[in-house]
């Protein structure tokens, strides 16, 4: 008897095709919206973490365990051969670089600023961040006094290419003060307005010798899978950290992304509220409009025997079908749209969020889990929507429902 | 002989903004087994509300009303569609098929309410779309039948599931007098070779003129109950 309903409910549901049709592509653009959404969220958390990550900072970075505390010169990395040889041997490493970080001072004649001075190895640079990349003027460093500089640093030490500035740092152990002219080589910019203000780089020999130094002070990773990573992945990255040593993934480092992929999540559970919302009241409209229409024939199905629970049964079978209906046109529109825009992209470059400036289009992508998990929910959710309308039809009374009955 | 269906002091009045309606007024009545009785009167004057009490589709405001001497008031929701699957069938003046079930669909429906197995159902499926003289049509949807033919398939539902009493309202309303004419001497023969019982509520001379006893009311009351020979 359930398969005969089941015939009738499905035949039901396209005596009215338009009707049908329009209530089932406006839960499936409901169900598509859903699925787009996330699409774009988890291509925008990966596109924000390969842009923060491959910009500069790298998936992970490891430094003395007491360096980010005091930023000491003399805190360099334990232990360096050694670590440099477990990164060589774990195939999830892609690639690494060493570099040395002074905190000092940049003066020009017109003005002066702190700045974080870096010293990088420039070709082993290039395979872990962008800066190679980033650069707009002048060249790339590399030379003994050749410093590179952010655009807006240069404007405000209101410096060109080819112009000195005196680099002041404090040297390791003794502490005291260094000084050197350097000249203004090449010119970055990153589009971090923070980074870009107060970052500048020369070689790693040459930050070492002004340092009075042979270590290093960090090593940035590029490891494979980071970007999916969502939680700080302390056991997964621990060998890589001798002892006296830290290792924090960009999780770690980039905390203010956490907090922003909370929020995109609550994003996402609020458009799925609202749509749900819109989408419950087209399903209740559509089997009340479908209830009405047939009023008599409720009236007849019931005064020929038909008991209330399967007249419901009949009304939740139609909003099953409708259900389906609509999950197929979700899917097959979210999927289309995904594949789309995975294409295509959204162009958000240059747009700073979260203190990180995207460095490509948002891509959109496609899990398994948004083609299983929300045409799930929204095949219960107009299960459980058409409970209502079923009740309603089942409650009727014969009498009532023919008016003009026997 | 045994009633099939009978009422004792049968009541109903409806509240119309107000004001009580007295549809039916203290009726009295007993349907005998093979009976073919037409229920006599002109608009308004109780005949649909009596039947409708009579199946258990409405409920009165006082009496009884009884089905093979069980008190159909005192029966459950459940017990109620039951008794109407198995007890009742219903010919409507619209036909009021299921629209979307064709004919042979259509006349199992109750059956397969009733849970009778496929196998006689489909036996049963064609004797009875033979007796109508549809045969040909058993998988035609009611839109692409005439008024006759729904009303044909309409008698064969109410008959194929074997209940004790036909309740037919105006069958013959929608329809020509040519047709009419047909489907009744075709219930009426139905009527004779089986021994079903039918009770019609009609205006029509085409269903007194064939009914074997005619019950005519008026203002909610009895007013003649005529046998004939």
């Amino acid at each position: 008897m359930y398969l005969r309903f089941l015939k009738v409910a499905w035949r039901n549901l396209l005596r009215n095709k338009r009707r049908t049709l329009i209530a089932g592509i406006a839960i499936g653009i409901g169900l598509a919206s859903l699925i787009f959404t996330d699409a774009v969220i988890i291509g925008m958390s990966d596109g924000l973490v390969r842009s923060a990550t491959s910009s500069w900072m790298g998936d992970l970075q490891i430094h003395n365990q007491n360096f980010s505390r005091s930023m000491s010169a003399e805190l360099t990395i334990e232990r360096p051969d050694s670590v440099l040889s477990s990164l060589a041997s774990d195939p999830r490493v892609k690639n690494y670089t060493r570099r040395v970080v002074a905190q000092g001072m940049l003066s020009s004649a017109a003005d002066m600023s702190m700045v974080a001075l870096y010293g990088i190895d420039p070709s082993r640079e290039r395979s872990v961040s962008m800066l190679d990349e980033a650069m707009v003027e002048g060249s790339y460093v590399g030379g003994e006094s050749h410093l590179v500089i952010g655009v807006d640093l240069a404007d405000q030490l209101d410096v060109e290419l080819g112009d000195r500035v005196v680099v002041t740092i404090s040297m390791a152990g003794t502490g005291d003060l260094y000084q050197e002219m350097l000249r203004v080589g090449g010119l970055y910019r990153f589009g971090s307005a923070e980074f870009d203000k107060t970052t500048a780089f020369v070689s790693l020999e040459k930050a070492q010798s002004m340092l009075g130094l042979s270590g290093v002070h960090e090593i940035a990773v590029d490891y494979r899978g980071a970007e999916h990573w969502r939680s700080a992945p302390e056991e997964e990255i621990a060998h890589l950290a001798e002892s006296g040593n830290v290792v924090e993934s960009w999780v770690e480092l980039l905390p203010q992304l956490q907090v922003m992929f909370e929020m995109s999540d609550l994003s996402t559970l609020i458009v799925g509220v609202v749509l749900f919302g819109i989408v419950i009241f087209g399903i209740i409209n559509t089997l009340f409009m479908s209830i009405y229409e047939r009023m008599f024939e409720f009236g007849v199905l019931k005064a020929i025997g038909t008991r209330a629970t399967d007249v419901a049964k009949l009304m939740l079978m139609e909003a099953a079908w409708l259900g389906l209906l609509s999950i197929v046109l979700g899917s097959v529109l979210g999927l289309g749209l995904n594949l789309l825009f995975a294409e295509i992209g959204i162009d958000y470059t240059g747009i700073e969020t979260a203190g990180v400036t995207f460095r490509e289009p948002i891509y959109t992508i496609s899990t398994a889990n948004q083609f299983i998990k929300y045409p799930i929910i929204v095949f219960f959710v107009t299960l459980i929507v058409g409970v209502y309308p079923a009740v309603h039809a089942a409650r009727l009374k014969p009498a009532d429902a023919m008016r003009k009955s026997l | 002989m045994q009633a099939v269906i009978k009422t004792e002091n049968l009541h109903k009045t409806y509240d119309d903004d107000g004001v009580p309606v007295h549809a039916v007024r203290g009726v009295d009545l007993e349907i005998h087994g093979g009976e073919f009785t037409a229920l006599v009167g002109p608009s308004g004057s109780g005949k649909t509300t009596l039947l409708n009490m009579m199946a258990g589709l409405d409920t009165p405001s006082k009496g009884q009303a009884f089905l093979e001497d069980k008190s159909i008031g005192r029966m459950s929701g459940r017990e109620l569609s039951d008794f109407r699957r198995d007890k009742i069938g219903f010919i409507f003046q619209a036909y009021n098929l299921i629209p979307v079930l064709t004919t042979a669909e259509n006349v199992e429906y109750v059956m397969l309410l009733q849970g009778v197995s496929a196998e006689e159902r489909r036996k049963r499926v064609e004797e009875m779309l033979e007796d109508v003289g549809l045969e040909d049509y058993i998988d035609t949807l009611p839109s692409k039948l005439s008024g006759g033919q729904q009303q044909r398939v309409a008698i064969a539902r109410a008959m194929a599931a074997k209940p004790s009493l036909v309740m037919a309202d105006e069958p013959t309303a929608n329809l020509d007098s040519e047709t009419s004419g047909e489907l009744l001497d075709m219930m009426r023969e139905l009527n004779r070779s089986t021994g079903m019982t039918f009770l019609f509520s009609t205006h029509d001379e085409i269903v007194m003129e064939r009914a074997t006893r005619v019950v005519i009311l008026r203002d909610g009351r009895i007013a003649e109950d005529e046998r004939k020979a």
